[in-house]
């Protein structure tokens, strides 16, 4: 894909959408999954229907476990809550007119948010979720992307020369 | 597992238990192993019950005996009811449990049961589809003080082996006849056939209830070789588990099981960084994470 608009590799996202008169509707809560595997398929699916979570009773690093089945596979999971201050989107493009191929579409419309969630369900084939998996650990970079990003101040430049110095 | 609820006096004598399974070769429902046991003394008896192979036998006559059965005061019987859900899940775990493994743990799950419960058993009579005297001699170590016979066709050479036959059979249907499905699509029937892949009804079912994405309901047991020749035009799904099983093939160990992984999958095998991100080229807190970078979508 080539950015005809905008910088080379940046992508536009348009965050005011209007969620119209029932905002639940579009509210992905508890339908978000995340599946140790590809499915090679990008469509609707009858998902409830087929895919059934059920809770397990057991709690593991403070998780509740739940189990589901998928293509004759045992997946374990977890719901968790997406940190504080972060929200889950579910991007899509701007449907300008019918026609689904048109590239022009693809290439000039900014991405729009199609619908949000605040809580995601991940599941592990065949072993108990954890907060080792690397799932729960791709949050740690909230964290220190968060300090990285924080602006140094005059008193944290003073401290941090002052530890230096001692060091030496 | 169900079992009858008090202890009668007989079963502090010697006892002998015969062991038996039902649903083994279908393609979908559950797989029951069932037991029956009795005093030693009791056999003459029981062999004048007239328990034959289940498999000889016609629906109602098996249905007539278990409640016979059921209804006589000198034999015990359980059962162990194997989901397919289990079955498939056990077959295709990243360490994977074949059926007889499974059929082994089913049959010394029910001597346990029956032990614990105060019954005296001295012999046990088992079938067996796999190599008898190996079987045996996993028992034996696992119950020392238990004579087992382990045979092939047990069912239709000790009437206690025949009277088991019965209970697995005779559950087995019954389970499979009040199944209740997991699924809630439209369109869904209950017409199973016997679950034997050759079964025309079978066929049918399978075929009315495929799904591109979901391949079957749980009923059916995704581990069969029979599911691959329906799941040729079904949706691609390649599995991480199974990404690291293959590199670990290339270290040696020739002992893999049938291609399960790739059940449904005839394309040809996918780099791991379309399966999932890598992050590769970037530090260790991102590559620990599988945090790759993407501006672009």
């Amino acid at each position: 894909m080539n950015a005809q608009n905008g910088r080379k590799g940046e992508a536009t996202v348009d965050f005011d959408f209007d969620f119209g008169s029932d905002p639940k509707a579009l509210d992905l809560s508890g339908k978000i999954h995340q599946l140790p595997c590809t499915i090679k398929f990008d469509g609707p699916c009858p998902v409830s229907h087929y895919f059934k979570p059920k809770s397990t009773g057991i709690e593991v690093d403070g998780l509740n476990v739940e189990e589901a089945y998928f293509r004759g596979r045992k997946l374990q999971g977890a719901t968790i809550s997406l940190p504080e201050g972060y929200s889950g989107y579910v991007l899509g493009k701007k449907s300008l007119g019918k026609s689904k191929s048109s590239d022009q579409c693809d290439d000039s419309s900014p991405w729009q948010v199609k619908a949000k969630f605040d809580n995601i369900t991940y599941w592990n084939h065949d072993t108990l979720p954890s907060q080792d998996d690397t799932f729960q650990r791709t949050f740690h970079w909230l964290t220190v992307a968060q300090a990285l990003h924080k602006p140094v101040t005059a008193e944290d430049l003073a401290s941090a020369s002052a530890a230096l110095n001692n060091l030496s | 597992m169900s079992l009858q609820d008090s202890l009668p006096k007989w079963a502090s004598k010697p006892c002998v238990m015969g062991i038996d399974e039902a649903g083994r070769g279908p393609v979908l429902g559950p797989m029951v192993y069932g037991c029956l046991y009795c005093a030693s003394s009791y056999l003459k008896e029981l062999s004048s019950l007239n328990f034959a192979d289940s498999k000889t036998l016609k629906e109602e006559k098996r249905e007539e005996l278990f409640e016979d059965l059921k209804a006589n005061e000198s034999i015990g019987w359980a059962v162990d009811v194997i989901d397919p859900r289990e079955l498939s899940s056990k077959m295709l775990n990243k360490v994977k449990i074949n059926l007889n493994e499974i059929s082994h743990g089913s049959a010394m799950g029910l001597v346990t049961k029956v032990l614990s419960m105060g019954v005296l058993l001295t012999e046990v009579y088992v079938d067996t589809v796999g190599d008898p005297e190996k079987y045996r001699i996993k028992l034996s170590e696992k119950f020392p003080n238990i004579k087992f016979v382990v045979a092939k066709k047990a069912d239709s050479l000790y009437p206690v082996v025949s009277g088991a036959s019965i209970v697995a059979k005779v559950t087995r249907d019954r389970a499979l006849r009040e199944w209740a499905l997991e699924e809630t699509a439209e369109n869904m029937h209950r017409n199973f056939g016997s679950g034997y892949p050759g079964d025309p009804t079978t066929k049918c079912w399978l075929e009315d209830h495929k799904h591109s994405v979901f391949g079957f309901p749980t009923l059916v047991r995704f581990s069969w070789g029979t599911c691959t020749s329906y799941f040729k035009d079904v949706v691609e799904v390649s599995w991480e588990s199974d990404k690291v099983d293959e590199d670990g093939a290339t270290g040696g160990s020739g002992k893999k099981q049938l291609r399960l992984s790739n059940v449904g999958i005839t394309t040809s095998k996918r780099k791991s960084e379309e399966i999932e991100s890598n992050a590769k080229g970037r530090c260790k807190f991102f590559q620990a994470r599988k945090l790759e970078q993407l501006s672009r979508f």
